[in-house]
């Protein structure tokens, strides 16, 4: 067992030189060496991958690891992401060594000999090295002919195909630090936030906060991890998000109106931070006698539109929320001093556009023109 | 080999040009044509690599000069890197290039630059910037999370495709035709790639509301191509929404099937079942329509025989398939008989769907009896030309190669005076021309036959028949169609 985590270490350090300049030195006999590492690497993750103990010991082993680079993403090159990215360790380190333009001309021409024998090369029961790359390029020509030729963004962006593949591989990411505790959770989250584009993040945040429940099923455990139990990274997401204002109210500000309201009625505990950040908006807002209507005091305020459309989709939520709200709302009204006339306090004013806008869409889908719940 | 290198040069300037013309494939037009030329392209791929991988670098270079531009062109065109496996020997045929020991900085530039297009091939056709940098961020390289997003993207098109076909109506969330008929196109070269099993079938199965096809006809051709080599295993459902909505992969289908039949050298009842089961077309026909024309298939090839007894086994064979399969299909989808069988009248085609193993011993002579009074009726009494004539009816008849055995059973067991109606219905079997008075006589000449023999031979030793001269009569066939064991007396 030692000399395999021993093996797993020096494969790793090895992943790592082999997008270095370091590879010039490297000659046809290293380069060999390097693939039968990687290819008993593979070897092991098919027979072990479902034995508890070995594949335990090599999760805790690539954890220490993580840990000691001090977080993944964080180095110069990632290594390998996960236990099941040994089932495909040898693509890797190819990949990495055929790109790397360091390589010398002898050592190159050994690597691609290795890589590509031609046909007639065979393996029963694995699938050799040679197929796998042909297959991924395969795949990605498919990739990239679907995005071109029938991909559409879905305007609801939980059901888009890009976003979901982010969002699982964001929940997935999540699980591993979870297990390898080699960070909180959280402090992993907040360095992605400094690190990446934060628009999509926060949309790929949204996305995987509403992603369904899944059960993991056993047959998955050799395969890239992607239908792992979002139950726990939903909760280390929102644990995060309300813990980070700055990141909440971002969020809230960059997402469309109905993707919050069903992140918010699938996770209660967002809500009361969500109507505060909104009464926070509104109370911004001054009225304008002239013009008739709710200006913004400072420009990057959210204007009256969008307040209105934020709210008009939170009321068209299930029941628990859609009552929160109204009496979120009802409350500020109080608070301002009750008024019925509109232009005195901003919580009339919504409420009445509210009830209005229920009214008409009730005469359009030709209901009856009591005004029940607004 | 001087012939070969030839040809090979004139195909080279040949695929130099198409791929020129193709570029990047991003027409509807190079879209189609490479679809289309696809496959070829992949066989010239080949003969190149066993011609380039006898010669040494400076040689390749020699003999085709240009040959780094027409593997980058085919490389920069995703619809030749997506089919089967023309990626794996672009790349065969780019190592053949490299130089084990660059002399020179132009050989050092040509390595770098093949380089450059193997990375292209394998790590290349990056698109969002923003995906590409979020899975960075991550720790995930291509090769961790590729086949997720297909499979993703692959899941989406398909339930996309799904609710295009059930709210047809509802027009905002329709999927356009050419988008459609885009995504077909996109399926071709990557038939064999199973990721994309979920977006065929939905192509297949899901079909808008369009009067016409919007498919592309390359797209069934490749889909039926890759069936009938298994290729490919979509549900039974979708291969029966292929052959209805493309005629040409059906009679393909069965053109396979007779080819099979065909080659194989001494078909055994167990062969022709095994392939007949193979090709799925028993469960297809449930379908009327399926059924129709397979069965004119059937039909054409038995006239052109001039009715071969192979061609008669096959039919039986297929028959019996069919009406397991038709047992087993769900009772929502049961048609009427006539539906099948238009030409005969449906009381006749319910008797003879019975399986004759259903019928307890004792009433065989009455259904027998019954079988040949319709038939009788349906051919001596019906004036030629309604209902297909004699032919049709015979052809019914044929298919059902239980009810002639039993009939033989039937004459042979019973030692009494033989039922004009089971002799009936057997000279009919092998004498379907005949007028009234010829089968008569052939009649009356299995009674004289088996009262100059006697005692027939019991049963039980019915394997070793008695050796009789061959008949010169050419209604009496030497040997029964369907199985080994002759049951029909070699009459003099």
């Amino acid at each position: 067992m030692e000399s395999l985590l021993q093996h797993l270490d020096r494969f790793s350090e090895l992943l790592a030189v082999s997008s270095t300049t370091y590879v010039s030195t490297w000659d046809p006999a290293t380069v060999r060496r390097a693939l039968q590492w990687a290819r008993y690497l593979r070897h092991i993750h098919r027979r072990f991958g479902r034995h508890g103990p070995i594949r335990t010991a090599l999760e805790r082993r690539l954890h220490n690891q993580w840990r000691q680079e001090g977080g993944f993403g964080r180095g110069p090159v990632p290594g390998l992401a996960n236990f099941q990215a040994l089932g495909h360790c040898d693509v890797l380190l190819s990949l990495r060594l055929l790109e790397n333009r360091a390589l010398g001309d002898a050592a190159r021409y050994h690597l691609v000999q290795q890589l590509f024998p031609g046909p007639g090369v065979r393996d029963a029961d694995e699938e050799t090295l040679q197929e796998s790359l042909a297959r991924l390029a395969r795949r990605r020509s498919a990739v990239h002919m679907l995005r071109f030729n029938g991909y559409r963004e879905n305007p609801n962006l939980q059901e888009d195909s890009l976003m979901k593949t982010q969002a699982e591989l964001l929940l997935e990411r999540l699980q591993e630090v979870g297990k390898a505790e080699a960070e909180r959770p959280a402090r992993f989250l907040s360095s992605l936030w400094e690190r990446l584009p934060q628009n999509n993040f926060l949309k790929v945040i949204a996305v995987a906060l509403l992603q369904p429940p899944l059960s993991r099923r056993p047959q998955e455990e050799l395969e890239p991890g992607i239908h792992k139990s979002p139950g726990e990274g939903s909760q280390v997401l929102v644990h995060w998000l309300l813990g980070n204002s700055e990141v909440f109210a971002a969020f809230c500000r960059a997402l469309p109106a109905g993707l919050l309201t069903l992140v918010t009625s699938r996770h209660p505990a967002l809500s009361p931070v969500y109507l505060g950040l909104l009464t926070d908006w509104g109370q911004r807002l001054h009225y304008d006698l002239q013009k008739g209507i709710w200006v913004e005091t400072e420009s990057q305020d959210v204007p009256w539109e969008e307040l209105h459309n934020r709210f008009q989709s939170l009321c068209q939520a299930p029941p628990p929320l859609k009552d929160k709200v109204l009496t979120a709302l009802e409350t500020c009204k109080a608070q301002d001093g009750d008024f019925e006339v509109p232009g005195l306090s901003i919580w009339t004013d919504l409420l009445l556009a509210l009830r209005s806008g229920a009214f008409r869409k009730r005469q359009v889908l030709g209901l009856s023109a009591g005004l029940s719940s607004v | 080999m001087a012939q070969d290198s030839v040809d090979l040069s004139c195909d080279y300037q040949f695929w130099m040009q198409k791929l020129s013309v193709w570029d990047q494939a991003s027409t509807l037009e190079t879209q189609q044509d490479t679809c289309l030329h696809v496959a070829q392209f992949q066989e010239f791929l080949r003969k190149m690599y066993e011609a380039l991988k006898e010669m040494d670098s400076n040689t390749v270079i020699e003999r085709f000069p240009t040959i780094g531009q027409l593997l980058a062109k085919a490389c920069w065109n995703p619809f030749i890197l997506a089919y089967d496996e023309s990626q794996k020997i672009l790349i065969w045929c780019l190592c053949c290039l490299i130089n084990k020991e660059p002399q020179n900085s132009g050989q050092s530039k040509l390595n770098s630059w093949i380089q450059g297009v193997l990375s292209h091939i394998l790590s290349a056709l990056r698109f969002d910037k923003e995906v590409a940098l979020f899975t960075q961020g991550l720790g995930y390289a291509p090769i961790d999370y590729y086949p997720g997003l297909l499979k993703n993207m692959v899941l989406s098109l398909a339930s996309e495709l799904r609710e295009n076909h059930l709210n047809g109506f509802n027009t905002q969330r329709r999927m356009a035709p050419e988008r459609v008929a885009s995504l077909s196109r996109v399926c071709v070269p990557l038939i064999t790639l199973t990721d994309v099993d979920p977006l065929v079938e939905a192509l297949l199965i899901c079909h808008g509301r369009e009067p016409q096809e919007i498919l592309q006809p390359e797209f069934f051709e490749a889909v039926n191509e890759a069936i009938l080599l298994k290729k490919i295993s979509l549900p039974m459902s979708a291969v029966v929404c292929l052959w209805l909505r493309h005629l040409p992969s059906l009679e393909k289908a069965m053109l396979h099937l007779f080819e099979k039949l065909i080659s194989s050298e001494r078909n055994c009842l167990r062969r022709i079942e095994c392939f007949i089961k193979d090709s799925s077309l028993p469960q297809a026909a449930c379908h009327p329509a399926i059924f129709r024309v397979v069965d004119e298939m059937f039909r054409c090839a038995l006239l052109e025989t001039d009715g071969a007894l192979e061609i008669i086994a096959t039919i039986q064979v297929f028959t019996q398939c069919f009406v397991e399969a038709l047992e087993k299909a769900s009772k929502q989808l049961r048609f009427a008989l006539k539906t099948y069988f238009p030409y005969t009248s449906p009381s006749l085609a319910m008797v003879l769907l019975q399986d004759p193993q259903d019928i307890p011993r004792g009433h065989w002579l009455q259904t027998l009896k019954h079988i040949s009074e319709l038939l009788r009726e349906a051919v001596e009494d019906q004036t030629h030309g309604s209902c297909g004539g004699p032919f049709e009816s015979w052809f019914l008849f044929i298919h059902f190669g239980g009810w002639a055995e039993m009939v033989a059973e039937q004459l042979l067991m019973s030692a009494a005076e033989p039922p004009t109606a089971l002799l009936w219905l057997l000279a009919f079997y092998y004498g379907p021309r005949d007028g009234r008075q010829q089968r008569a006589q052939t009649m009356m000449a299995y009674v004289m036959a088996t009262c100059r023999h006697g005692d027939l031979q019991p049963c039980g030793q019915r394997r070793s028949p008695v050796p009789t001269e061959v008949a010169r009569d050419e209604t009496l066939p030497a040997h029964s169609p369907a199985k080994r064991r002759p049951f029909f007396p070699k009459v003099i």
